[in-house]
């Protein structure tokens, strides 16, 4: 049995999966996942749509804050920006899908840009709260910029078109955010295998280190959070596709703080995490609400009582993980993984 | 007997024993509810939920619809739009419900197109003049004046007081909203009727959401010698601006809005409240109409210990509206959306047992009703001072 880590070549060095059993598992949930629409019902198929919305955005999240470094508060603004931009490039606009998802992500990118411009300066808690500052920027320019975001009353979005396809019902978005998703993981993924991604990392190990090694770190920072704020902003392209209604009430500051939560729960610095952070977050109020709906039979009025302990659930569940797993899930999964690995012969 | 007839006795006794249950199911009308427990909103979205939740027991118990029961399949979004989203493809495509009771300009605003679409009737307190627009939004509903109306007959209110207390040219009246779609709803109507009966809006003051201090704004209207002012938030906010306007020793009389004027704002803001005057759509708890009896009946036996108060009566009004409009709808065999929205259409001045103003909804119409009560606090008490009647115009009609 293989014990420990044997590459001989630099295919093997390079290769995503050390094996051929996690390439088969991934090729079996794609499967899985491709023919889930045929049963689900509409209303599962919107709570995986969101799941799927809520990982690419905390996979970008992931990439500024646990992989550079660098606290954001600003991830509920860079959806807004990508939804808003999504109303106007295909409300306005009436450009296809195809074309508009990767613009609104550039523009939320570039609005990223100039948001990252304080990290030259500030670090920590300081750029957490000029990251603070962008969030209540973008939420007034939302709510009074009326020609172009509908203001407070918000604005329609047409259905996801292209080439005579149109994604009207949560099925067909589904098959639309599923690939973007797919997608943006390998390219999130694989991007910390490059010059690029180890330069984020070596930011956020010591950024002195960093810039003595010969790390632009003002660069390296301004493209962390130009590329997190592109994948933030094709996730808001996506989320203004499925909800066709989007107003400045869908972004507050709580949503800031959720997605926080999620990469915290799910492991600063792992794509994985984000993946688990982010089917953690959206499904806690479902379940929580199943279990009421199936004791409401025998205990009504129950509804009242156990919907206040969704927000101290999430909060228990944060101050949890920071205490006994500050990796989060992901290093939860990795431990039981090397377990199994070397079941029975752990030590 | 052989192992395949027992077998067959056992499926068919299952049949049997499964049939009338399936048969009671279909004696239940099921209604979506879309509630605020927990979010922003959840200080008056939690007694408007509880209002509601009896309101159906009391149906139920007294006969339900025509026989059947009312199955409300209610849960708590806590005002994230994601989530009643979320809940509201759940109740229409899963539970298969008839109708809707939705809560505030969040959800209602979110949904507005899709119910039209999904043809779902969707009752909620949000009482946006929009709304009342059948050719826009036919299945939206609510029980109440609008925003609107509601404002233009604060300022028919202060007209009268300014005239009664011998003020000379016009009142100086200012507006103060939360920069959202319910703080800004009825600001464009008040604009301008408020030119049109010679008032003058000399100052419209934004509150940020959830401020804390509104020093600078009413120091701002002090300057510009403001008489009256609209309290356009809920009544946390109303009795921080109360408050400071005490600190500041200004003697302006303050409105505010069914969100921001109940039994609430008299036990938060105690003594600062004396005074004030607000829009009342639904009756403080307890007032001697005759629907108050089973309003208190129930409270008293599912809320004993709880305080009521208007928002508990709104949620019942509005169980009473619509459960009448399913009555008429089950009469007419036509227990689906479109059949709902038929039948709350046919209402015509329909008494609510005087919990509200009768109410009235026509194909062309859903503005509820035209006439805006008007209350004031005196000696800590909510004391009702006159209805005012706007004329059912078409021109207003969505405004």
């Amino acid at each position: 049995m293989r014990c420990g880590d044997f590459r001989e070549s630099y295919a093997e060095d390079m290769a995503l999966f050390d094996s051929a059993l996690p390439r088969v598992l991934l090729a079996g949930l794609l499967a899985l996942l491709l023919a889930l629409p045929q049963f689900a019902t509409t209303y599962w198929l919107d709570v995986m749509n969101r799941i799927f919305i809520a990982i690419i955005a905390a996979a970008g999240l992931n990439v500024v804050t646990g992989y550079t470094g660098l606290i954001s508060l600003g991830t509920a603004a860079f959806l807004a920006v990508g939804g808003f931009a999504t109303a106007a490039l295909a409300g306005k606009a009436g450009l296809p899908f195809v074309v508009v998802i990767p613009l609104s992500g550039l523009v939320t990118a570039a609005v990223g840009l100039v948001f990252g411009l304080p990290s030259l300066r500030l670090k920590g808690l300081y750029l957490a709260v000029a990251t603070l500052a962008a969030h209540y920027i973008v939420e007034f320019t939302a709510s009074h910029w009326e020609s172009v975001t509908g203001g407070v009353n918000g604005i329609s979005i047409p259905p996801a078109r292209f080439a005579g396809l149109e994604l009207k019902d949560d099925r067909g978005i589904y098959y639309l955010i599923l690939p973007v998703m797919v997608g943006l993981l390998f390219f999130t993924k694989n991007l910390f295998r490059t010059k690029v991604g180890k330069a984020f990392v070596a930011i956020r190990d010591q950024d002195i280190s960093a810039e003595v090694m010969g790390v632009d770190v003002f660069r390296y920072k301004l493209l962390a959070f130009a590329v997190s704020s592109f994948l933030i902003g094709v996730a808001g392209s996506l989320l203004a596709y499925q909800a066709r209604i989007i107003s400045p009430e869908n972004f507050p500051i709580t949503l800031a703080i959720d997605y926080l939560g999620m990469v915290i729960i799910g492991g600063l610095g792992s794509i994985l995490g984000s993946i688990f952070g982010a089917i953690f977050i959206t499904l806690l109020p479902e379940t929580l609400r199943l279990a009421t709906d199936a004791m409401g039979n025998y205990w009504p009025g129950l509804m009242v009582i156990v919907a206040p302990i969704k927000a101290g659930v999430f909060g228990l569940v944060v101050i949890l993980f920071l205490i006994f797993e500050p990796d989060g899930m992901a290093a939860r999964w990795n431990h039981v993984k090397a377990y199994w690995k070397l079941y029975p012969f752990s030590y | 007997m052989t192992p395949r007839k027992n077998l067959g006795i056992v499926l068919a006794a299952a049949i049997a024993a499964l049939v009338p249950a399936w048969a009671t199911a279909q004696q239940e009308i099921k209604v979506g509810g879309i509630f605020d427990l927990t979010g922003v909103t959840s200080d008056v979205g939690k007694p408007f939920a509880q209002g509601v939740q009896d309101a159906v027991a009391w149906v139920n118990e007294n006969g339900g619809i025509n026989g059947k029961k009312i199955n409300l399949i209610g849960a708590d979004y806590a005002y994230k739009i994601d989530q009643a989203r979320a809940l509201y493809k759940k109740f229409v495509n899963d539970d298969k419900v008839v109708m809707i009771q939705g809560w505030g300009t969040g959800d209602t605003e979110a949904l507005k197109d899709f119910v039209g679409q999904d043809r779902i009737p969707y009752f909620s307190a949000s009482f946006s003049a929009p709304l009342t627009d059948p050719s826009k939004f036919p299945y939206n509903f609510f029980v109440a004046p609008t925003y609107s109306d509601q404002l233009r007959s604060w300022l028919d209110w202060v007209k009268q007081d300014y005239a009664k207390a011998g003020g000379k040219g016009k009142p100086k009246v200012a507006f103060m909203f939360g920069d959202n779609a319910y703080g800004k709803s009825p600001l464009a109507a008040g604009r301008k009727y408020a030119a049109e009966i010679g008032i003058d809006v000399v100052d419209e003051a934004v509150l940020p959401p959830n401020f804390q201090d509104a020093t600078s704004q009413l120091l701002t209207m002090k300057q510009k010698g403001v008489e009256y002012a609209y309290i356009n938030v809920t009544t946390t906010g109303v009795s921080l601006v109360l408050r400071d306007a005490k600190k500041l020793g200004m003697n302006v009389k303050f409105g505010s809005n069914p969100y921001g004027f109940s039994e609430a704002l008299v036990a938060v803001a105690g003594p600062l409240a004396e005074g004030v005057t607000g829009v009342m759509p639904h009756v403080p708890y307890g007032t001697p109409v005759p629907g108050m009896k089973n309003v208190v009946a129930m409270h008293d036996k599912l809320r004993a210990g709880d305080k009521g108060d208007a928002m508990y009566v709104r949620g019942f009004t509005y169980v009473m509206v619509w459960s009448e409009a399913l009555k008429r709808a089950d009469k007419a065999g036509q227990l689906n959306g479109p059949g709902v929205k038929a039948a709350t259409e046919t209402m015509a001045d329909f008494s609510t047992g005087g919990l509200s103003q009768s109410v009235t909804y026509t194909p062309t119409d859903h503005r509820p009703t035209m006439t805006t009560s008007i209350y004031q606090v005196q000696g800590g008490k909510l004391v009702k001072i006159g209805d005012f009647i706007m004329p059912r115009t078409p021109e207003w009609l969505g405004l």
